[in-house]
């Protein structure tokens, strides 16, 4: 594999079984994606986006063929192996956010974190330059209810790159969010892939999302059916100083 | 323990849940250490008694059977006994009073001697001793009858056809799980008053024996002495130390502590089942929120001590609430008070309130064990699915 290969599917195929029947998502599907790629996958429901997803994320297992991130054959690893390295390299951002309500945005930030061998200041040095870059700053004790859709979804992004992941994976993370906010979240995704070099999986159904990524998959029916290469919009203004 | 704060916030997130569940078990064991105690009790004084070099003998029918007077200089009489004393009940009521306390007539001279663990001021003593209508009282009987030294204490007599006039002339002090509410009036004095009034036939009794042995005396074996010196006499005595004498009255409960018992696991297993259902309800609505921990790193094994901890705690709370909160309680209330003298002291006995702390942390994690094993399972697809 080559080195400035982020993820590389071989032969990769997922079934499920549902009944006895073999349910196929996912069929004898190749990809290569480069480091600093921003990836937008796109295609009808069903076709297999999210589950292609969760396979690169390393939440859900290839029935058949290799997925290899970083170097590293997903299919060789435990399960407790496999939830480790997810804390270590991958950063997640969801379609409805998914923060704990109990806790303010620094605290969420903060959560993966806690399962690295950190110091509590260090812990909150890095949970508030994330939330800076996301910018958030100044909101750090709000609770997630006091927070607006686009807000809670930067301190989402916030905990996505906390750790430092070298690979984000993004569930339609502006599907939840009005049009503003949605080129917010879109705008950030941008500078954080241009200006932190980080590698961005992202399943989308918006085609004016999709246009904001370098690449763009097209799937239908478990199968690749485009992949074409896109200059995405230089915009002014980023985020990252 | 970095994980306690977000621990805690999820014990707090529904907070009428937690209380109720809380509360529920607080009650529940709340009342299973009232349970408890009445039947550990005894057995806890007895404890306390234990060394305290001191035999009572009565009769082989029964305490309320009484011993003929002469058999305490008989007593008196074996070796290792050092002091010998009747100690008579009189059973009489003060004043307008329904509840007879504790009164027992006494060997005025040797009182302290076998009674050393009542505190008595040496001139107290000495002016009870002297004055044959005198008596002792604990310090709280002086304490809520606003009785203080010199003051009149008659005693109408209902077993006896005969009234003690008596005098108090001393206050003594003891320990809190000690009777601070008795009487000691001179045996004498009730003798005389019997034989005065032409009641013979209730004179010379002694109640039950009580005996002071000397410090290296072998208290077995001066059981079986006393016990075969009266074993063909009209009245045969059955001779046990204070301690076993106090853990008799546990044994009273006989069938009666086997279903308290019974009770007390069934609690516990309903408690089981409501901390438990309360707990699965909760983590049910955070099927998401596990399901992203779980994504962004968060083992199974950390999900299931996360989840069994949230539960542990709560159920201790409800532990110190319920356990240590009886223990307080009944160390600050005097429950005498309440039960004019029907039950001379009560409290919970620190083991006791141990037992329903240990009780509470078991009911903790065994109704947490199949919500956490749930979560920990909870597969994170599977999780996700609600939201992605």
């Amino acid at each position: 594999m080559s080195e400035d290969l982020a993820i590389q599917l071989n032969m990769v195929t997922k079934e499920y079984t549902r009944n006895s029947m073999r349910i196929p998502v996912l069929e004898n599907l190749d990809l290569d994606v480069c480091r600093g790629e921003f990836l937008a996958l796109m295609g009808p429901s069903g076709s297999g986006k999210t589950t292609l997803l969760n396979l690169i994320a390393g939440l859900d297992r290839a029935t058949s063929g290799d997925v290899i991130v970083d170097g590293l054959n997903l299919s060789n690893l435990s399960e407790a192996q496999m939830t480790k390295w997810r804390a270590d390299h991958i950063g997640f951002i969801f379609q409805m956010y998914n923060l704990i309500p109990v806790m303010t945005a620094q605290e969420n930030v903060e959560l993966p974190l806690l399962l690295q061998p950190v110091s509590r200041r260090e812990r909150r040095r890095r949970a508030t330059t994330a939330l800076k870059i996301v910018g958030l700053e100044g909101r750090e004790d709000h609770y997630p209810r006091q927070l607006s859709g686009g807000q809670e979804q930067r301190v989402a992004i916030a905990r996505a790159i906390v750790t430092d992941p070298a690979l984000i994976v993004a569930d339609e993370p502006t599907g939840d969010l009005d049009r503003t906010s949605a080129q917010e979240i879109l705008e950030l995704l941008e500078s954080l892939h241009r200006d932190l070099e980080k590698t961005i999986v992202m399943v989308t159904h918006d085609p004016q999302a999709a246009a904001r990524a370098s690449r763009l998959l097209q799937l239908d029916k478990g199968k690749l059916v485009g992949d074409e290469m896109q200059t995405a919009p230089i915009r002014p203004g980023s985020v990252v100083a | 323990m970095k994980y306690l704060g977000y621990i805690f916030r999820n014990v707090r997130r529904n907070i009428l849940r937690t209380i109720l569940t809380i509360g529920s078990i607080g009650i529940s064991l709340f009342l299973m250490m009232l349970m408890l105690s009445f039947l550990s009790i005894n057995a806890t004084v007895s404890e306390t008694l234990k060394g305290s070099n001191r035999l009572i003998s009565m009769s082989s029918q029964g305490f309320a059977v009484p011993l003929p007077i002469r058999f305490v200089e008989e007593c008196k009489a074996i070796p290792g006994v050092e002091h010998a004393s009747p100690l008579a009940w009189f059973g009489g009521s003060f004043k307008e009073e329904k509840m007879p306390f504790a009164q027992f007539g006494v060997d005025a001279d040797t009182f302290s001697e076998i009674l050393y663990d009542r505190k008595v001021p040496a001139e107290q003593l000495k002016a009870f001793q002297d004055d044959p209508a005198g008596c002792v009282i604990g310090y709280k009987m002086a304490a809520e009858r606003g009785l203080k030294i010199g003051d009149p204490l008659p005693l109408k007599g209902a077993i006896y056809p005969i009234d003690l006039d008596l005098t108090v002339r001393a206050i003594y002090e003891c320990k809190p799980t000690e009777d601070g509410r008795a009487l000691y009036y001179h045996w004498k004095l009730m003798e005389e008053l019997l034989k005065s009034k032409n009641q013979g036939r209730m004179a010379g009794n002694a109640g039950v024996v009580y005996l002071r042995l000397a410090d290296d005396a072998n208290e077995a074996e001066i059981c079986r002495k006393i016990d075969a010196m009266s074993l063909n006499s009209q009245n045969p005595t059955r001779t046990m130390t204070e301690d076993a004498f106090v853990s008799q009255f546990a044994e009273m409960w006989g069938d009666m502590r086997t279903m308290i018992t019974a009770v007390g696991f069934a609690v516990v297993v309903s408690l089981i089942f409501v901390s438990g259902n309360a707990m699965a309800m909760a983590l049910r609505e955070r099927t998401t929120e596990i399901a992203v921990l779980k994504a962004i790193g968060f083992t199974n094994g950390r999900i299931l001590g996360m989840v069994l901890s949230e539960c542990v705690i709560v159920a201790a709370i409800g532990g110190l609430v319920g356990a240590l909160g009886c223990k307080l309680l009944f160390d600050v209330v005097d429950v005498s008070t309440y039960t004019a003298g029907g039950l001379p002291f009560f409290f919970v006995p620190w083991r006791t309130a141990m037992f329903g702390l240990g009780v509470s942390l078991v009911i903790g994690f065994v109704s947490g064990l199949f919500p956490a094993i749930s979560a920990a399972r909870l597969g994170v697809i599977q999780g996700l699915r609600k939201v992605v």
